[in-house]
């Protein structure tokens, strides 16, 4: 059969071929295509590593912010509900410190009060006493002038003193 | 709309193709020949000159036409017009003759260069279709024929095309660093994936870098055969992978491959191997038995792309061939004969594009399984016995 015999000139030729073939693909091609392939896919995973490391501390990070922010707000209400009890027990003091004040500026000016209207009382009595003096000083002058009138005034002491008793 | 096309070129094809098989048949009838007997046996015995008149169908010529190779390239449409190529061979006297094939393109014909005349074999001869010498004394001379065939041809267009992808590729890689490749290059990229990463990077482990530019060529190259030998015309038609000379040599390359870089452990297993010593010692058995399965894998390399290349080829050509031997039977037989075997070469030849694949992926798998076995260290294969006997189990050879 034809089909099964090698033909001398074209295993000649496939051998020159080939040969040609694979020393230019062996030399110039193959080193850098599979260089290349390697290191591009060496590089494609570690990039999807780093791609894949990159996003876990991502969602660390934006977890551990969260958490701040979480802390950040609790802490802010604390402060303000410190703030707001800080804040009442100030006036509360004030108000204490107020009234204790006043009550101090009010004893203080009742004292002074009484003690000025004693001193008015007192002078008061004196210039009653003083004026009530002169009016009966007067009285007596005028009703010692006339002898009846001294007479009537006895006997009406008199009766006074009777009917007392 | 695809299938509406598809439909319409199979029905355009029938109308073309049936009325040109009964014109060719209806040629055949007054030698009375076609209908009585089989075609083939009676052909074999009519005269060259009656085959000629009658424009005769003989399916075996032209199955073998089609596998084998030729001095000239067919154009296509046109059996007798033949793109000349160079005839380089050397006469009797060991000088050098070239000249086209265009100087023997018709039957009979004879070149005279210098004092050799050449002629092309005709159906008689042994070298049959080879150029053969015709010495002074009327004696036929085998020349040694290093002639650029159809074949060789089709073998320089390959090896540029290889080259010019993987070249591609590689340059790419010098100009674009690690950008996605895209284009040719990215398809070649796969496939150089697919089987570097796949195949070659597993089995041969640490000496991957020293084999596999010769396996990823091998790869290629048997790739770009199959393939180009799938296109009709010019630059394909060849049917190069199904040449036996083609895969010979290939076989030959990974048999060296194999034995020129074989382990001492390798060559150990083949003449020491750890059997009993009765096997070995007075009579070689085992030495014999390890001999010639080192011999057997090339050779099985050899004839498993060639058959299969080879088979394709031949059913896709007698499926065609089938219209032309039906045409006398009528205008419905060829009509439907025609829309089967058009249908059932167009499915042959999406096969044949996978089997293309799947062969080249095939011999690169053996290739380098057969390497792999040559590679392996003794002391390693000692030290883990149990993980070798796995690997050997699970590579396999698919076809």
């Amino acid at each position: 059969m034809e089909l099964f015999k090698p033909d001398t000139g074209l295993i000649f030729w496939m051998f020159v071929a080939f040969a040609i073939l694979f020393f230019c693909l062996w030399k110039w091609a193959w080193p850098v295509v599979i260089k290349g392939v390697e290191s591009r896919a060496d590089l494609i995973d570690k990039g999807v590593e780093y791609a894949q490391s990159a996003k876990a501390q991502l969602d660390n990070a934006r977890a551990e912010s969260d958490r701040q922010i979480a802390e950040a707000r609790r802490q802010q209400a604390e402060i303000l509900r410190e703030a707001d009890k800080m804040k009442t027990q100030i006036i509360d003091e004030a108000r204490e410190a107020a009234r204790v004040e006043a009550r101090k500026v009010m004893d203080a000016a009742k004292q002074s009060i009484d003690q000025e209207r004693k001193q008015a009382e007192e002078s008061l009595r004196k210039e009653m006493g003083a004026m009530a003096l002169a009016v009966a000083d007067k009285v007596v002058r005028r009703q010692m002038a006339d002898d009846a009138a001294q007479q009537r005034l006895v006997e009406t002491l008199i009766n006074e003193m009777d009917s007392k008793n | 709309m695809k299938r509406l096309l598809q439909i319409m070129m199979i029905a355009i094809a029938a109308f073309v193709v049936a009325p040109a098989a009964k014109a060719h048949n209806e040629g055949a009838e007054p030698n009375g020949a076609v209908g009585s007997t089989d075609p083939v046996a009676t052909l074999n015995e009519q005269s060259v000159e009656e085959e000629a008149e009658a424009g005769e169908l003989n399916p075996k010529e032209i199955i073998f036409e089609h596998l084998l190779d030729h001095y000239g390239w067919e154009v296509p449409f046109s059996h007798s017009l033949r793109i000349p190529l160079p005839i380089i061979v050397f006469d009797n006297d060991h000088r050098i003759h070239c000249f086209s094939s265009g100087r023997l393109d018709h039957e009979g014909e004879t070149y005279t260069s210098g004092d050799a005349t050449f002629e092309i074999a005709g159906e008689d001869s042994p070298y049959k279709g080879k150029v053969v010498q015709i010495l002074p004394d009327g004696s036929v001379y085998k020349p040694f024929d290093i002639s650029i065939t159809k074949n060789v041809l089709a073998l320089f267009i390959t090896v540029i095309l290889v080259m010019w992808a993987v070249c591609g590729v590689a340059r790419w890689h010098k100009t674009q660093g690690h950008k996605a490749p895209r284009g040719i290059t990215g398809v070649m990229e796969t496939i150089i994936t697919f089987v570097y990463d796949g195949v070659i990077k597993p089995t041969l482990k640490e000496s991957t870098h020293k084999f596999a530019p010769y396996l990823l060529t091998v790869f290629f190259f048997i790739l770009f055969m199959n393939l180009l030998g799938l296109i009709v015309v010019f630059p394909g038609g060849a049917n190069l992978t199904g040449n036996i000379a083609v895969t010979l040599v290939l076989s030959i390359c990974t048999f060296l491959a194999t034995n020129l870089f074989g382990t001492k452990h390798y060559w150990k297993e083949i003449f020491w191997p750890d059997v009993p010593l009765w096997l070995k010692f007075p009579i070689p058995i085992m030495p014999v038995i390890e001999i010639f399965g080192a011999l057997t894998k090339p050779a099985a390399l050899t004839v498993r792309l060639f058959a299969n290349m080879i088979g394709g080829h031949m059913i896709v050509i007698v499926l065609t061939l089938l219209i032309f031997i039906f045409a006398f039977m009528g205008p419905a037989v060829t009509g439907a004969t025609t829309v089967v075997s058009i249908l059932f070469s167009i499915f042959m030849l999406l096969i044949d594009v996978l089997v293309s694949f799947i062969q080249a992926y095939v011999f690169t798998m053996l290739s380098t399984i057969f390497i792999a076995f040559a590679q392996e260290k003794g002391e390693e294969h000692h030290k883990k016995e149990g993980d070798n006997h796995n690997e050997a189990a699970t590579p396999t050879p698919a076809k």
